[in-house]
Order: structure tokens, then C-alpha cells, then sequence
């Protein structure tokens, strides 16, 4: 476990001693090295139990997918950051490597955080690089207005949480995962305990998000620059799943009648938000919609509380992660030649970058959940369970997969086919490097075909 | 200032706020508190500047209306319980009057009013004196008498968090938003005195060196406005890099140290049973959070628009001495890891 954790403490050191010359070479190298490294955590000698247990960390089949997927996701950000950064002055270029490298350290530690204290610590800790992300490196006036909603829907949410973790603290004595199982809080049915489950819920709702209090996510996600957009879009979003699932284990049996209204919401937010993205002219913000609406697809996975709800959510949180991500770096390609995230603007591209459009067919397929890949084994599983629970879910589920499909070939087809514009014969040709950086987010989700037990978690 | 009258004014604050510290008689607590406010008198109005005598004014009518009503308690106190000694109060009446004098003397809600237009006519070291130093002799009082009234505190810290919230919303002037702030902290402080007094201390501390740092940032950079801070990137680049995590601090986020005295109030407030009021307190901080969060966008986080000669002014080596500053904002932004060691340091 420190083997990846302090070497990632180091390359804040290395981004500020490395000569600048070799600077984005090196951040990246590191970082691809404990990428690398931390695959090891995908082999799991347990099929349910903890391991690399020490005192403060650990981590189990639900965590090891997604701090593969954290480091996964660095180089990357860096590979997406280097061209916009470039125009920099040399101390920003390092602050910004710094504020991904901090990013990535908060996330491994909220991982695997074995005590729920520490892991809301960090959670509230990931607010403030992406914060300094968004609002400093943002391209447009309303990164502002953005970073103010990111911050206080989030801080909103999770100061009940953080007062909800200590009523339970007070009453059971330990908030340790290792000992959560055994510890259920006894049901009493006063009012009281109704708003302490809420309370609890609250923070990961806001940050999956949950459909009524989704507002902050397009705003973010637009204004992000390409790493912030990918970081959030990939990585703390699950944040909110994976507490979610951690601290469903206490929330029996209020679940039982308490989270009706909230799988509804969900569904209804995977429908409603699958149409908004039909009517969008805004690129990322297309894209930061449609996460909205798989999101909502994983909380309803969650609040079912079954195996496959589980091992679904968690198939469809990294294969989501990694879609989303990939997206969002080739909607960063249209607007680094445009300028523009408007879809009409820069459409046809296939006439022009055709093998661009090849990472386009891929990305949008994997969006709407084509077989063999995991993003349709995580909704399939999801479909199904809530199928079992309810029928007439199906009819929401089955639509807002249908909405889905449409407008990811919406968005394929609108930026990809038809004639090209007479404005855009002059586009830079794609870089080898944004080839790579699709290729780095399409081939594990590819291989995942092969070996999703990787990603099940451990209920499957 | 002549350097002996300064030394002189520097050594009678100090003494006043010693005497309050060592007595255990009503009377020697009282007369520390008058010589403390005497002592800073001169060195808030020393500019002769009108709003500089206003809020001097200001100032000693408040303290003063204070301390009489604390010496008016603790007479009471005398008369009915014969004795002068500052634990034993054991009656509600002195016991309720000096707790609402000492929240005039510091500033709480609803005895706050006097707060945000004194440090206003201040500069900004002499307010920085008053937000810290002027706190720590009625602390010392109100650490160690035995509140009657478990409401009263609770209103008076919840209202203090509230009114610091909104107050400083509307502020673009950097000594209201930092009255607020104090007004907002010591809401916090009092809001847990009655159950863990330690815990006030340590927040109270926690308090000096953050609001220190942030006062002296801004001295550094001789601002008073939220606008006059947008040029601080190009005077001092690392401390405007630096301020945005000062001001989160102050704000209460994770993983800085402005964290710890909140987590550890809102602990303990829940094993008290008070979480709905746990609550309260938490998401009233959001709103300090706000205009934090302004200035930080402001100093930091944008860059304002400027011709070159702005742009880039000559950085000649500067002869303000800022090691403190050093100092302070590591400990505001470092501390957090080490809140066991702190909280067994302030228990003992």
C-alpha cells in the first residue's frame, strides 16, 4: 500500500525540482509507474476479505477497482493537460501537475481509508485541488459561479453527514469498516432516526448526484478544464457511490421503506436528464448530463441493496469512469482546435480526422451500453435486480436505455457524419498523443470484456 | 509613536491581561480588564485620523459599559454570597450578568454591533491586537465561572455563528469581513465552553493563528478591499497562492487545520445530544465560507485585468519581516494530522 502512496507524495517533490525541460516527461513517467503498480491491488487472493490491512489503511474487492482506477487516471490527466499547458508560465505548469498529484493522493487515501472519519477527510479534502482546478484554470467567466455551486452542494450535503458520523460514533463506539458489520444500529422508528439516515445518505446522493441536487455537475464539468473535467467525471463521482455502498452496511432496515422515493428520483433523473442531453448544443455538456444519467442508473443499483444492485453499480461506476473520461478528452480535441464546445460547430470531423473518429465510435458505443462491453453487464445487472424488485421499473429502465442509445448516436453522428462545415478544412491533425491518451481509456475497458471479474467487487 | 510610549501602552496591555489571568478576586479580574482597555485606547486612535477616534470611541464605551456591568455582577455576586472568589458562583443572576458582560467585552451576537465598525476605523495591526489579544483575559474569566444557564451560552454561540454568517455577506471591506469572521469563531468558542472547556482553548488558539496569517497577508500586501487585493498575484505571488488555503482554513474545511475545533465542537455537541443544534452551528459556517471563498476568487483565484507596467512591478527584496506569516500559515495549513497530541496537550 505505501508503495504507491508515498511515491505519490514524492512526485510533488519531483514536480518542483524537475528541470522544466523534462518536466512533463517525468511527472509522467512516475505516474505511469505507479500505475502500473497498483494493478498488483487487482489480484485478490480473498474473494470478501480485507487485505494490505495496516492501522489506517486497507482495502477490499469494492475499493481495489476503483484506486486502480484512480492511478489509472493520472497519467492520463497529465497526457490531456500538456497541450493546453503549455502556454504557461513555468511555476503554473508545476502547480497544476502538483494540484493532479494531490488530487490523486487524497483519492488513494479515501480508498482505502479504513475508518469513516478518515475517509470523510478526505473526501471533503478532494473538494479543494479540484476547487483551485476549476475556478484558476477554467476557461470561461462562470467557472466562478461554478466552483462556487461544486463547493457548497457538496459542503452542504456532507456537514449532516459528518454530524450523522459522530451521532453513531457516540452511540456504537467505532466507526471502522472492519467492524461496521457487527454493529448495526438498532431500530427505534423515531423521527430522530429517519433524519439520521438521511443525514448519512446525503453527501453521496449530492455527489453521485442524485437527480434533484444535480445542478452543480454540468456546471462543473463544463467550466473544469480537461484534466479537472476527467478526474471528476472518472473518479469523484464514485466517490459518492463507493461511500454509499460503505455505509449502506449501518443503514438497515430503515433502508427498507426510506429509499423508495429515492430509487424513483434516480430513474426519473436517468430519464429526464437522457432527454436533456437530446436538446443540448453544448458538447461537455451533453456529456456531463449523460453522466448524470448513469449515475443515477448506479444509485438506484445501490439503494436496492442486492448482490447484483451492488456488483452492478460498481461494474457500471469504472466502465462509466473510464466512457466518461474518454469522452470528455475527445470533446478537449474539438474545442483545442475550435475553441468552441458547441456541437454545431465543429461536425463532419470524420471527413477530416478519421482515426479520431474511430475513439468517437468506440466512446459513444461504450456510452450507450453495447455487449460485450462492462458498461452493459453493470446496467444489465442493474436492470435486472430492480426488475426483481419491482416490475414497473422496467419501464424506466428500458427507456431511459433506449434515450440513452439515442443520444450517443445523436452525439457520434452530429460531430461525426454529414458534410463538414466550410470553416473547418484548416484543423490541426490529431496529435499522436491524443491517440494514445484514447487508446490509454478504450483498451482497459476492451479488456475488461475478458476478466470483469476484476471489477465485480465482492457480492457476485 | 514615540518608542516609549509604545513599549509603555505594549507592557500595560500585557500587565492587564496577566492580572486577569492570576486573580482569583472579582475585583483584580475587573481591574485588569480596565487597564487592558485603557492600554489600547492610544494605540487605536495614534493616526488622529476622525474615523480612528470613532471607532476608539466606540470602542470604550463598550468595554466600559462591560466592565461596569461586570463589576456590578460580581458585587452582586459579593453581596449575596459574601465572598469575592471567581469559582465560586453559585447563584444565576451574577452568574447570567457576567456572562452577557463578558459577551459585550468580546463581541458576540447579540452584543456584536460594536464589532464591525470598530475594526473598520483600525489598522490593520491594531485590529489584528483586538481580535486577538483583547480576547484572551475575558476567555480566562469565562473559562473558569460556572454557567448557570446551558441555554444562554448556546443562544449566544449559535446566534454569534449565524449573525457572523450573514453578516459579512454583504462586505467588501476586509476588517468587517474579518469582525465578522471573529464574531462567527467565537460563536463556535462558546457554543461548547460549558461542556469542554479545553475545547474553547483550543479553538481560541486555533483562531489567533489563522486570523493572524490572514492579517498579515493582508498588511503585506496594504490592502483593506476586496478590490485592492485582485494586484496582490504580482506583488506577492507566493502569498497570494498561500491565502486561498488561509482563508479555506478559517472556513473549516478538511484536511486543513481550521478543521479540528470544529470536528472536535461538533463531537462533542453530539454526545451532549445537541445534533440538531450540531447541525445548525455546521451549516452556518457555510455561509463564512462564502465571502472566504470571495476573496480567495478575488486575490487568487483570477486574475484582474491590468496594463504591463502593473503586470509585472519590480519585486525589489522587501524589508517587512515576514517569518510569523511563514510560520502561522504552515501551522493553518499543516495542523490537522496532529490533533490527538493537541487535544491530550490542552487536556491535561
Amino acid at each position: 500500500m505505501l508503495k504507491i502512496l508515498i511515491p505519490s507524495m514524492f512526485m510533488l517533490l519531483t514536480t518542483w525540482t524537475s528541470p522544466f525541460k523534462q518536466l512533463w516527461s517525468t511527472i509522467l513517467m512516475y505516474s505511469f509507474l505507479v500505475a502500473t503498480l497498483s494493478l498488483t491491488w487487482l489480484a485478490m487472493p480473498t474473494d470478501t476479505g480485507w487485505f494490505y490491512i495496516n492501522n489506517y489503511m486497507a482495502y477490499d474487492p469494492l475499493s481495489s477497482p476503483l484506486l486502480v482506477l484512480t492511478c489509472w487516471l493520472l497519467p492520463l490527466m497529465i497526457i490531456a493537460s500538456q497541450n493546453h499547458l503549455a502556454v504557461e508560465p513555468e511555476n503554473r505548469q508545476r502547480t497544476y501537475i502538483s494540484l493532479l498529484i494531490s488530487l490523486q493522493i487524497f483519492l488513494i487515501l479515501a480508498f482505502s481509508a479504513t475508518e469513516m472519519i478518515m475517509f470523510y477527510v478526505m473526501f471533503e479534502a478532494t473538494l479543494i485541488p479540484t476547487l483551485i482546478i476549476i475556478t484558476r484554470w477554467g476557461n470561461q467567466m462562470e467557472r466562478l459561479n461554478a466552483g462556487t455551486y461544486f463547493l457548497f452542494y457538496t459542503l452542504a450535503g456532507s456537514l449532516p453527514l459528518l454530524v450523522a458520523l459522530l451521532i453513531y460514533h457516540s452511540s456504537m463506539g467505532s466507526l471502522s469498516y472492519l467492524s461496521l458489520t457487527s454493529l448495526p444500529l438498532t431500530c427505534s422508528n423515531l423521527y430522530a432516526d429517519k433524519l439520521w439516515w438521511m443525514a448519512c445518505l446525503l453527501a453521496f446522493l449530492v455527489k453521485m448526484p442524485l437527480y434533484g441536487v444535480h445542478l452543480w455537475l454540468p456546471k462543473a464539468h463544463v467550466e473544469a478544464p480537461i484534466a479537472g473535467s476527467m478526474v471528476l467525471a472518472a473518479v469523484l463521482l464514485k466517490l459518492g457511490g463507493y461511500g454509499m455502498m460503505r455505509i449502506m452496511i449501518i443503514l438497515d432496515p430503515l433502508t427498507k421503506e426510506l429509499s423508495y422515493p429515492f430509487i424513483i428520483l434516480a430513474l426519473w433523473g436517468v430519464i429526464m436528464t437522457g432527454s436533456i442531453c437530446l436538446r443540448q448544443t453544448d458538447l461537455k455538456s451533453l456529456i456531463a448530463y449523460s453522466s448524470v444519467s448513469h449515475m443515477g442508473l448506479v444509485a438506484a443499483g445501490i439503494l436496492i441493496q442486492t448482490p447484483w444492485g451492488f456488483t452492478g453499480a460498481l461494474i457500471l461506476m469504472i466502465a462509466h469512469g473510464l466512457t466518461s473520461s474518454a469522452l470528455f478528452c475527445l470533446a478537449n480535441t474539438n474545442y483545442e482546435r475550435t475553441h468552441s464546445r458547441t456541437i454545431i460547430l465543429a461536425r463532419g470531423l470524420q471527413m477530416v480526422l478519421p482515426l479520431m473518429a474511430t475513439w468517437w465510435f468506440l466512446a459513444s458505443l461504450a456510452n450507450l451500453a453495447l455487449p460485450p462491453l462492462p458498461n452493459l453487464m453493470g446496467e444489465i445487472m442493474i436492470i435486472t435486480s430492480l426488475f426483481n424488485w419491482s416490475f414497473y421499473t422496467l419501464i424506466l429502465t428500458g427507456l431511459g436505455t433506449l434515450i440513452t442509445a439515442s443520444y450517443s448516436l445523436y452525439m457520434f453522428l452530429l460531430t461525426q457524419r454529414g458534410p463538414i462545415p466550410h470553416h473547418l478544412i484548416l484543423l490541426e491533425p490529431s496529435h499522436t498523443r491524443e491517440h494514445l491518451l484514447l487508446a490509454l481509456h478504450l483498451l482497459p475497458l476492451l479488456l475488461l470484456i475478458a476478466k470483469p471479474e476484476l471489477v465485480w467487487g465482492w457480492t457476485a | 509613536m514615540n518608542p516609549y510610549i509604545l513599549t509603555i501602552l505594549l507592557f500595560a496591555m500585557g500587565l492587564g491581561t496577566t492580572i486577569t489571568f492570576a486573580s482569583s478576586h472579582w475585583l483584580l479580574a475587573w481591574m485588569g480588564l480596565e487597564i487592558n482597555t485603557l492600554a489600547i485606547l492610544p494605540l487605536m486612535c495614534q493616526s488622529h485620523h476622525p474615523r480612528a477616534v470613532e471607532a476608539t470611541i466606540k470602542y470604550f464605551l463598550t468595554q466600559a459599559t462591560a466592565a461596569a456591568m461586570l463589576l456590578f455582577a460580581s458585587i452582586t455576586n459579593a453581596w449575596i454570597t459574601g465572598q469575592w472568589n471567581l469559582e465560586f458562583m453559585s447563584y444565576s443572576l451574577p452568574t447570567t450578568l457576567v456572562t452577557v458582560a463578558l459577551a459585550l467585552k468580546i463581541g458576540l451576537a447579540p452584543l456584536h454591533a460594536w464589532m464591525p465598525e470598530v475594526l473598520q476605523g483600525l489598522d490593520l495591526t491594531t485590529g489584528l491586537i483586538l481580535s486577538t489579544w483583547q480576547k484572551l483575559a475575558p476567555f480566562c474569566l469565562l473559562l473558569q465561572i460556572n454557567p448557570s444557564n446551558t441555554s444562554l451560552l448556546l443562544i449566544l454561540g449559535l446566534a454569534s455563528t449565524l449573525v457572523g454568517g450573514w453578516g459579512g455577506l454583504n462586505q467588501n471591506q476586509l476588517r468587517k469581513i474579518l469582525a465578522y469572521s471573529s464574531i462567527a469563531h467565537l460563536g463556535w468558542m462558546i457554543l461548547v465552553l460549558q461542556f469542554f472547556p479545553s475545547l474553547t482553548l483550543l479553538t481560541l488558539l486555533m483562531y489567533f493563528v489563522m486570523t493572524f496569517s490572514l492579517f498579515i497577508s493582508f498588511k503585506v500586501n496594504n490592502s483593506t478591499t476586496i478590490n485592492s487585493l485582485s494586484m496582490s498575484w504580482s506583488k506577492t505571488p507566493i502569498i497570494s497562492s498561500m491565502v486561498p488555503f488561509i482563508l479555506l482554513s478559517l472556513g473549516g474545511l478538511p484536511p486543513l487545520s481550521g478543521f479540528m475545533p470544529k470536528w472536535l465542537i461538533l463531537q462533542e455537541l453530539t454526545k451532549q445530544s445537541l445534533a440538531p443544534l450540531a447541525t445548525l452551528a455546521a451549516l452556518s459556517a457555510l455561509l463564512s465560507l462564502y465571502f472566504y471563498l470571495r476573496i480567495s476568487y478575488a486575490m487568487t483565484l483570477t486574475m484582474s485585468p491590468n496594463t504591463l507596467l502593473n503586470a509585472l512591478p519590480w519585486r525589489l527584496p522587501s524589508n517587512q519581516h515576514t517569518l510569523p506569516l511563514a510560520i502561522t500559515t504552515s501551522l493553518t495549513i499543516c495542523l490537522l494530522p496532529l490533533t490527538p497530541a493537541i487535544t491530550a496537550l490542552l487536556t491535561l
